[in-house]
């Protein structure tokens, strides 16, 4: 089982059975992933599909739906194009524009 | 397409008919990723599929957006190595009429606006277009055997009060011919696309409907009920099964009918 915090939130990923398991906090995000791959190779994969699945920039805190720039649960705020892990699109979208 | 090993990828699949297509091909052996824009819903859906003993993971996201899908099929192909089954369930109504009356006067007191057009295109339409855009680009690039799935309505015929709906819904319908023909075109052989026109299902969408007009519907459905979100689960799953039902939409209505009995 490994511990960690990203962009300001808490994971866990460990064996649960035959797969791996993501948590954020107490809930799952991922189940029964990477069966079959030796555990170090299989902690690191969850390790990297939840900052994926969590990149930075986009912070889950809702859902709070009187903030202005909430869209559903999600609320975007500016993007650190500073940080390593920014993880950047060819485009530019509407609903998040890649300037500040 | 065997449903068993494939990783399928399921937007609006938080919820509704897209849950039921989730937890369909985790039964059948599928390992799935859950995309909806409800966080509180994918949590509910991943914790089922635990339960079930399935492989999935949950991706928050807006198919509006296109970075947002670029982060879902990443997650996708990163979680599981492939993409082969994608159903863009995710979908929205704001149902009204383009003009209201005035009872008493006769004259235009309201008309649709915009804030009830613009999120329904984005939403079916764009949202549809830019998930089987992107999923196209995975499976095209990966090699891999790949479905796309979309999401039409019985209503693509025109729902008075569902102009805006109905207007992306006949749009949704259309493109398996085009993605298709485009695929042929293109030489691309390995994917294949295929539309499911739901009737009246019964899913918490209906909940923003007219309850009366809803209830006047079901008198016209042969089957004398709502369709359940399993048994349009089900016609997909037949779908990814039968590898020649291709550029197509398939309608599962329980048998809608005009007043007077003849089906729609
Ligand atoms: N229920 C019916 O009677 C019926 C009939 C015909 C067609 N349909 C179509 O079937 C599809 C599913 O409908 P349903 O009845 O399951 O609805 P639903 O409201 O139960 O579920 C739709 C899901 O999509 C999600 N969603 C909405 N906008 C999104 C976005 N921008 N990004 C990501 N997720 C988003 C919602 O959070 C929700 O979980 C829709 O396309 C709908 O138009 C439904």
């Amino acid at each position: 089982m490994k511990t960690f915090t990203y962009n300001d939130m808490d994971f866990t990923v460990e064996k649960v059975g035959k797969g791996w398991e993501i948590r954020k906090g107490s809930t799952v995000v991922a189940s029964g992933l990477y069966a079959g791959l030796a555990d170090a190779e299989a902690e690191a994969k969850s390790i990297a599909l939840a900052k994926t699945i969590y990149p930075v920039g986009i912070r889950i805190i809702g859902p709070d739906v009187t903030h202005p720039v909430t869209v559903g649960d999600i609320k975007y705020y500016g993007p650190d194009v500073t940080h390593p892990n920014f993880i950047y699109w060819n485009k530019d979208s509407a609903s998040q524009p890649k300037q500040l | 397409m065997e449903i068993k090993g494939k990783v399928a990828l399921v937007t609006g699949g938080g919820n509704g008919i897209g849950e039921a297509v989730v937890k369909f091909l985790v039964n059948k052996g599928a390992k799935v990723a859950v995309v909806d824009m409800s966080q509180k819903n994918i949590d509910r859906v991943v914790a089922d599929v635990k339960a079930m003993g399935g492989e999935a993971i949950g991706v928050l996201g807006n198919v509006t957006s296109e970075a947002d899908t670029a982060k879902f099929i990443k997650a996708t192909v990163e979680a599981f190595g492939q993409l082969n089954i994608v159903v863009a369930s995710a979908g929205i109504i704001k149902d009204q009429t383009m003009l209201t009356l005035d009872k008493e006067t006769g004259k235009v007191s309201r008309k649709m606006g915009l804030d009830k057009w613009q999120p329904v295109l984005d939403v079916n339409l764009t949202g549809t277009f830019l998930t089987i855009r992107d999923s196209s680009e995975a499976m095209v690039n990966g090699g891999w055997e790949g479905i796309l799935v979309l999401i039409s309505s019985i209503n693509k015929v025109g729902q008075v009060g569902q102009m805006n709906y109905s207007s992306t819904k006949v749009a949704d319908a259309l493109l398996p011919k085009i993605v298709v023909g485009e695929f042929q075109m293109r030489g691309i052989k390995n994917i294949r696309c295929v539309c499911i026109a739901p009737g009246y299902t019964a899913t918490p969408i209906l909940a923003g409907m007219n309850q009366e007009a809803l209830k006047a519907i079901c008198a016209d459905i042969h089957l004398g009920r709502l369709v359940q979100p399993e048994e349009i689960a089900s016609g997909i799953a037949h779908c990814i099964e039968n590898d020649a039902i291709n550029a197509t939409t398939l309608e599962i209505t329980g048998g809608l009918c005009y007043k007077g009995g003849i089906a729609k």
